[in-house]
């Protein structure tokens, strides 16, 4: 089943006030795709994502996920969540919990999971970010990175179809983005549904099956990453890119 | 002859300070309660729920609490619910302390950052596991210094109660004091006894307080 449609937004349109931060947008995911979401501040990308678990509620168009329409009853806001992970640029990690009380508090109360069978899942997901041994203590005691991979772990003990990343190494000292992007990349080659919102190009070149570069709040255009970045079509990609590239 | 200052006048302030302490302790109690309430109707996120709390918080801070009081003590009794001395003015303090202790978790609620609660729903869970496991537990520490410090207000603001013919430890004072014509012997004790009552308070509220502080610089 690798052409299982998880994600279709058609025609999303989203206003704050006066403000359209989406304009028109259609996105196809399918189950097992990749998916780098890039342009400048403001172009509506971090609202993009946040529309498809409703942390942002969209005025017109629709979007299905896992085949389960989104609507504003709570039922289907429920059933959506249940599928779909998040990991957010400043990790969000709950500060007066422990890493395993992080990751098994939603699988107990979402979930119905016991107590046990949640610690051993949560267990399995932390050896895989690396961070097994970390799970005893609070998020202020570990590094940015690490704290972030509890953060990836955390959403993974939901056990979601598609995994949403909202900048998730903007916010890290540059010693630790790598070992950040080798956890996401481990999770790609791992067959997961990935939408990630990065700058980190590299990480598009290497694991994106498509790369995607919005302007106000509108795709402006989507390629395969080799082509996207050997050959961007408009005006607005080459000069992103041109800023971007630059510094790296 | 006027009786000195003895045993028996000392035994009478007792009674009066343990009347201002269970006063206190009712009122707390069921303004925590309340206001517990309050906090989280006045950030539900329902328009016009939020806006009746703000006014039912607005009329109980912006008016005294003495008229309050007198309110519940007369005014429900004109309507012919004629209510005890006690559980009237335990009634006024506990709808007031609902009012000021609605508003400082109000104000704690809101300061748990924003990422706390989108994480919490990202995760799939649910308003009530979000306030219970998430939001309260860390506003509850934010709101810690604040909620002691109007604890010690409310032991000291017992004292109203008097008006309507409460005896608690003022009350009592001024009566023993009235009795010996030792005023200032009287009064020094009643100010001994709130002190050890509200001291040690602040003391633990202002360390909450520099603990908070620092744990805020990490």
């Amino acid at each position: 089943m690798q052409d299982q449609i998880l994600i279709e937004m058609k025609g999303v349109q989203k206003w704050y006030g006066g403000y359209q931060a989406l304009r028109d947008v259609d996105l196809t995911v399918r189950k097992g795709e990749k998916i780098v979401l890039c342009g400048p501040s403001g172009s509506g990308k971090s609202t993009l994502i946040r529309c498809i678990n409703r942390l942002e509620a969209i005025q017109q168009g629709s979007i299905v996920v896992n085949g389960h329409r989104l609507d504003d009853s709570i039922k289907a806001i429920d059933v959506v969540r249940q599928d779909v992970g998040m990991v957010f640029q400043s990790f969000n990690l709950f500060p007066h919990m422990t890493v395993l009380q992080n990751c098994t508090l939603a699988p107990i109360r979402a979930r119905r999971a016991s107590k046990s069978e949640a610690e051993a899942a949560a267990r399995k997901y932390l050896e895989r970010v690396r961070i097994g041994d970390q799970a005893e203590k609070y998020p202020a005691q570990l590094s940015g990175g690490q704290q972030q991979r509890v953060a990836i772990a955390r959403a993974l003990c939901m056990q979601p179809k598609v995994m949403l990343f909202d900048e998730p190494t903007s916010a890290l000292d540059p010693e630790m983005v790598k070992e950040v992007l080798d956890t996401m990349i481990g999770l790609a080659n791992d067959g997961m549904t990935m939408i990630c919102v990065t700058h980190e190009m590299g990480f598009a070149r290497q694991v994106a099956d498509r790369v995607i570069f919005m302007a106000d709040g509108q795709i402006i255009e989507e390629g395969a990453p080799d082509a996207f970045f050997r050959s961007p079509q408009h005006a607005r990609t080459k000069q992103f890119l041109g800023e971007i590239l630059a510094h790296h | 002859m006027a009786p000195h200052f003895g045993l028996p006048e000392f035994g009478f302030l007792l009674r009066g300070l343990q009347w201002t302490v269970l006063l206190t302790l009712v009122a707390f109690v069921g303004g925590c309660t309340a206001g517990l309430a309050v906090a989280l109707l006045r950030t539900c996120g329902h328009k016009g729920v939020e806006w009746i709390t703000r006014i039912y918080i607005g009329v109980f801070q912006g008016t005294p609490l003495l008229l309050q009081l007198f309110v519940v003590y007369y005014g429900l009794a004109l309507t012919g619910l004629k209510l005890d001395a006690f559980v009237a003015v335990a009634i006024g303090f506990t709808v007031n302390a609902s009012a000021f202790l609605g508003e400082i978790w109000r104000g704690a609620i809101q300061a748990v950052p924003r990422g706390q609660t989108e994480a919490a729903m990202a995760l799939g869970l649910h308003y009530s596991s979000r306030m219970r496991d998430i939001v309260l537990p860390q506003a509850i520490r934010i709101s810690l210094p604040a909620t002691i410090g109007y604890l010690v207000q409310l032991i000291k603001g017992t004292s109203l109660a008097a008006i309507v013919g409460f005896i608690e430890l003022a009350r009592a004072g001024q009566i023993v004091s009235n009795q010996t014509f030792q005023p200032l012997l009287v009064f020094g004790v009643v100010g001994a006894m709130y002190f050890i009552l509200c001291w040690p308070l602040s003391w633990w509220g202002s360390r909450m307080e520099a603990r908070l502080a620092l744990a805020s610089q990490r």
